[in-house]
C-alpha cells in the first residue's frame, strides 16, 4: 500500500474533533479519510448532508465540517432519503455498519436500492457488532468467534455471511453504482466513493459502497494479524471491485 | 398549475381522510411520506391525486419506520413534512417519533386509530392514546390533538403544522377510523382568509452560506455519552415543554359549575357524550362535560378545578382506561369519585352514556 | 321505468353517494314489483358498504350479493376480494344494480364481470356531488368523468348532508347539466333525501327527474 502521497488530513475534516474517537487501528478513520478526500475532490462540502447510523459509525457524528445527522440504528437510509426527496439539491450520504445495513435496516437498504433513490450509502464491514462488544454480525465469517458465536459461526445455525453489494446489485436497476472497496487500498476506495457520489450528483441512480474494514479491538488482533484478516480472510468471502456500474461508465475489478 | 388548493372558503362534503389531505395542502405541507394501513389510506389516495397539481411531493416507503424517518428527513431539509398511520403502524412510528422528540423536530403525524392490540380490527378504536401521548422510550414531549369532527380535523391539521414549527415538538392529530371514513359537511378554507399565518419553516441542514466562510456546519445528534449530558439536555427540553404547555392546552367544558356528574371524554366519543349531557340537562339533571382537545399536554389544572367541585367523574372512552389514566394522573389527590364506561375498540352511543349517567345519579 | 331488463352500474368519486343511490335504485325497482339483484362491487372498501344493511334490503325483496360479516374473517384487512358470485352477477335473472367503489381504475371493475358484452342494456351512471372538492366545478367534473372510462349518464347528487338546501341541489343540477353537455352525456336524475326531494317536486330546476333517497348508509359503518 502506498498512501504516502495522500494528504494527511482532508480539508472537509473537522479539526476540533481530532484526534477522532475510534479505537486505535480501527478502519473507520481510513474510510472517512477516503470519503473526506472524495468530498474535497468534488468540491461539495457545502452541499453534503452526512447521516451516520448507530454502532461505531455514530462516532462520526462530528467528524466532518459538513451538516451531519446522527440517526437511529439502521435508519440512516430513510433519514437521508427523506432529506433528498425534500431537497434534491442535497448530496446525501448514509454511513452505516454491517449490522445497521444488513440486519436491522436491511429493508431500507433493499427498498432504497429498488427505488433507485438518489442517495449514496457507505457500509463499513468489520464482521461484527463493534460498539456493543463484538457480537456476530450478518458479515461474520464462517467459523469466526464472536461473543455470540463463542464456538465460531456455525453456518448450519447462523447461515453464511451476507453478500451485501451482490444483493444490492441484484436489486438495483440500470444507473445504480455498486462496489466493494477495502481499507487496504485507499486510493481505489477513494475512487469508488467518488464515483458513487458522482453517480448521485449526475442523477443516475442509487449508489452503494461496502468497505472491508478492521476491528482489532474485538478481533483481539495485533497490526499484522489485523491486516492479514482484512486482506486474506475477508476477501475469501467478499470480493473487492466494482459490482454494478452504469452502462455509460465502464467497470473496474481488482484483478 | 393551480395557485392555491382552496380559494377563499367553501362548503364541502367529505370523509375525514380526505379532509386531512385537503387541510395539509391548505397548510402548505410540501411532502408526505407514507405506508398503506387502514383506516388512513385515503389520506394518501387524496394526497397523491392532489399533490402534483400543486407541486407537492409524495414518497411511498417500505414501512412505517421508514415513513417516520423520511418525514424526519423532510423536516430536517426544512419542509412542512407529514405522515399518517394507524394501529400497528403507529407502534412502528414510535421509533422515529422518539428521535423527533429527542431532537425536537417539528414532525406532523396523523393517527387514525383502529382496534388493538396487534392487528385487531381496521375499523375504529381509541386505544392509541397511551402510545401517541407517551410512546417511545421517552417522556412524551409531544403535542397531541384529539379531534371529534371533520371541521376540527381540518382546523387542527392546519394548526398542527403551526404548533410543530412554532414549538418544535413532534405533533400528532389523533383521529380514528370513524372520523376517517365518516362523511359530513364542513367549511374548507385557505388559512390566509381566516387570518391564519403559517409559521415559516427553516432548514436544519444546508442552510444558506459557505462552510468555513459564513456558516457553521450543523451537527445534529440524539446520542449522548454520559448521564449528565443527557440529563442536561432533557432538563432543557422538559422545562421548554412545561413552559409552552399552558399556551398549547385546549379543552371544552359545559355545565361543570353545578354538575354532580361530569362526563370526561375525547375525540369522536365526545360527540356522544355532548349529546347525552345536553339531553340530561334538558331533563333538569345536573350533568356536565369536560373534553380535553389536547391529550398532551393535558389540561390537568382545568380538570382539577372541575373535579374539585363535582361529585363524580364519568370517564367514557373506546379503550379500557387509557384516558382514565391521563385523568387520574392529572387530578391526583383529588377525592372525586371516578367511574368509567370503557368499551375498548367499540363505538359508544349517547343512549349508552345517558343510561350510565342515570344509573350513577 | 320501461318494460325491459334494467342493468345499471353506479360509479363515482369516493363518498359521492354511489352506494346510497344504488341501494335506493334497487329498492325503487323492487317496490315496483320487479326482481332485483344488488351487487356490492366496492373493491376499495368492500366490507363496509352494503354489508351492514344487506338483511334489511333482503326483507324489502332485494337480493343482495355482498360479503357477510361472518365470511370476512381471515380475509385480512379491507382487502380487495371479489366474491365468486359477484363475477356472475350480470347473468342473474331480472334487474341488476351494481354498486361500484371509487378508485383510480373507475369503470374497469366491470372487466371482472362475466357477460358484460352480452348485456347491451347495461348503463353506467356517474354520481356527482358538487360539494366534493374533486368534482366541484364543470371542468373538474368533465376531467373526472373522463378518467372513469365508460360512462353513460350522470346523476346529480349534490348535497352537504343534513344542512342541504334546495338552492344547493339546484346549483348542483346546473353545474352537472353543464358538465354533461360538455361530455355529451344525459343527466339521468337528481337525487336528494326524501324530505328535500318532496319539497323540490318531481322535477328539479333544470327539469331532471328527482329521485328521493331514503338514508341507509348511516346504518353502515361509514
Amino acid at each position: 500500500m502506498s498512501n504516502h502521497e495522500l494528504p494527511r488530513m482532508p480539508k472537509s475534516w473537522r479539526l476540533e474533533s481530532k484526534p477522532h474517537k475510534f479505537c486505535p487501528g480501527c478502519g473507520h478513520g481510513l474510510v472517512l479519510k477516503a470519503l473526506g478526500m472524495a468530498i474535497d475532490e468534488l468540491g461539495i462540502q457545502d452541499r453534503v448532508v452526512f447521516g451516520c447510523d448507530i454502532g461505531c459509525s455514530l462516532l462520526a457524528w462530528d467528524f466532518f465540517n459538513v451538516d451531519t445527522i446522527q440517526t437511529h440504528h439502521g435508519r440512516t437510509t430513510p433519514v437521508v432519503t427523506g432529506v433528498k426527496r425534500a431537497n434534491p439539491e442535497a448530496i446525501v450520504i448514509a454511513y452505516m455498519g454491517d449490522g445497521g445495513g444488513y440486519a436491522i435496516g436491511s429493508q431500507h437498504l433493499v427498498n432504497a436500492a429498488a427505488r433507485n433513490e438518489l442517495i449514496t450509502a457507505i457500509l463499513v464491514n468489520n464482521t461484527n457488532y463493534g460498539m456493543t462488544g463484538g457480537q456476530m454480525a450478518p458479515t461474520t465469517l464462517p467459523g469466526q468467534k464472536t461473543e455470540t458465536t463463542p464456538y465460531g459461526r456455525d453456518v448450519k445455525e447462523a447461515g453464511y455471511p451476507t453478500q451485501g453489494p451482490e444483493m444490492v446489485a441484484a436489486i438495483a436497476r440500470e444507473g445504480a453504482y455498486v462496489a466493494r472497496g477495502t481499507i487496504a487500498n485507499l486510493k481505489q476506495l477513494t475512487r469508488f466513493i467518488k464515483k458513487a457520489l458522482q453517480n448521485q450528483m449526475e442523477g443516475r441512480g442509487f449508489s452503494f459502497v461496502e468497505v472491508l474494514s478492521a476491528c482489532p479491538t474485538n478481533w483481539r488482533t495485533n497490526a499484522k494479524d489485523t491486516w492479514e484478516f482484512v486482506e486474506k480472510e475477508m476477501t475469501k468471502y467478499f470480493k473487492v471491485g466494482e459490482i454494478k456500474v452504469p452502462a455509460a461508465e465502464g467497470g473496474e475489478t481488482d484483478e | 398549475m393551480a395557485d392555491k388548493p382552496i380559494e377563499g372558503e367553501k362548503k364541502a362534503f367529505m370523509t375525514g381522510n380526505e379532509v386531512v389531505a385537503w387541510a395539509a395542502l391548505a397548510a402548505g405541507a410540501e411532502i408526505m411520506y407514507g405506508y398503506p394501513i387502514t383506516p388512513q389510506n385515503e389520506i394518501m389516495h387524496y394526497w397523491t391525486r392532489l399533490a402534483p397539481k400543486f407541486n407537492r411531493k409524495f414518497l411511498q416507503t417500505e414501512d412505517e419506520l421508514s415513513a417516520g424517518f423520511t418525514t424526519i428527513g423532510g423536516v430536517l431539509a426544512g419542509k412542512r413534512a407529514f405522515t399518517a398511520t394507524a394501529g400497528p403502524g403507529n407502534t412502528l412510528m414510535q421509533e422515529p417519533m422518539s428521535m423527533a422528540e429527542m431532537m425536537r423536530l417539528p414532525t406532523v403525524v396523523v393517527i387514525q386509530q383502529r382496534g388493538g392490540p396487534s392487528t385487531a380490527t381496521v375499523i375504529y378504536s381509541q386505544q392509541e392514546v397511551t402510545m401517541t401521548t407517551y410512546g417511545g422510550n421517552g417522556e412524551g414531549l409531544r403535542i397531541v390533538y384529539s379531534t371529534s369532527n371533520h371541521q376540527e380535523l381540518f382546523d387542527y391539521t392546519i394548526k398542527a403544522f403551526n404548533t410543530a414549527w412554532k414549538y418544535r415538538f413532534p405533533t400528532f392529530i389523533l383521529g380514528d377510523g370513524y372520523q376517517a371514513k365518516m362523511r359530513e359537511s364542513l367549511t374548507i378554507y385557505d388559512p390566509e382568509v381566516r387570518g391564519i399565518e403559517m409559521v415559516p419553516t427553516t432548514p436544519y441542514v444546508l442552510r444558506p452560506g459557505q462552510i468555513g466562510v459564513n456558516r457553521e456546519p450543523n451537527h445534529l445528534r440524539n446520542t449522548y455519552n454520559t448521564e449528565e449530558e443527557l440529563y442536561e439536555v432533557l432538563q432543557k427540553h422538559i422545562s421548554a415543554y412545561n413552559e409552552v404547555a399552558p399556551e398549547i392546552v385546549e379543552y371544552q367544558e359545559f355545565g361543570t359549575e353545578d354538575a354532580e356528574i361530569v362526563v370526561v371524554s375525547h375525540g369522536v366519543v365526545f360527540r356522544s357524550c355532548k349529546g347525552a349531557v345536553q339531553e340530561l340537562r334538558e331533563e333538569g339533571l345536573r350533568v356536565g362535560y369536560f373534553r380535553p382537545i389536547t391529550l398532551r399536554p393535558f389540561p390537568g389544572e382545568q380538570l382539577r378545578k372541575v373535579a374539585e367541585r363535582a361529585r363524580m367523574l364519568l370517564i367514557v372512552e373506546s379503550a379500557y382506561g387509557q384516558l382514565a389514566k391521563l385523568v387520574k394522573d392529572a387530578i391526583f389527590g383529588c377525592s372525586v369519585r371516578i367511574e368509567g364506561l370503557f368499551k375498548p375498540g367499540v363505538g359508544i352511543t349517547s343512549e349508552e352514556v345517558v343510561t350510565k349517567v342515570k344509573e350513577l345519579l | 321505468m320501461g318494460e325491459g331488463r334494467i342493468v345499471e352500474a353506479f360509479i363515482g368519486e369516493y363518498a359521492s353517494g354511489k352506494s346510497e343511490n344504488a341501494v335506493n335504485r334497487a329498492l325503487m325497482l323492487a317496490r315496483a314489483g320487479r326482481k332485483v339483484t344488488l351487487v356490492d362491487l366496492d373493491l376499495v372498501e368492500p366490507f363496509y358498504t352494503l354489508r351492514p344493511i344487506a338483511r334489511k334490503l333482503e326483507k324489502e325483496g332485494v337480493r343482495v350479493i355482498a360479503w357477510e360479516t361472518s365470511e370476512t374473517m381471515g380475509l385480512g384487512e379491507a382487502g380487495s376480494v371479489l366474491k365468486p358470485e359477484m363475477r356472475w352477477a350480470l347473468l342473474a335473472a331480472g334487474d341488476v344494480i351494481l354498486d361500484i367503489g371509487y378508485g383510480v381504475h373507475g369503470a374497469k371493475i366491470l372487466n371482472m364481470l362475466e357477460g358484460v358484452d352480452q348485456t347491451p342494456e347495461l348503463k353506467v351512471y356517474a354520481v356527482i356531488n358538487i360539494f366534493r372538492p374533486m368534482t366541484s366545478t364543470v371542468d373538474a367534473i368533465v376531467e373526472f368523468v373522463r378518467s372513469l372510462g365508460r360512462v353513460d349518464g350522470l346523476i346529480n347528487n349534490s348535497h352537504v348532508g343534513e344542512e342541504t338546501t334546495i338552492e344547493m341541489v339546484c346549483q348542483g343540477a346546473r353545474v352537472v347539466a353543464e358538465a354533461a353537455a360538455k361530455l355529451g352525456l344525459p343527466v339521468i336524475a337528481t337525487s336528494a333525501l326524501k324530505p328535500l326531494a318532496e319539497k323540490i317536486g318531481p322535477r328539479d330546476c333544470v327539469g331532471n327527474p328527482v329521485w328521493p333517497l331514503q338514508r341507509f348508509m348511516d346504518a353502515s359503518f361509514w
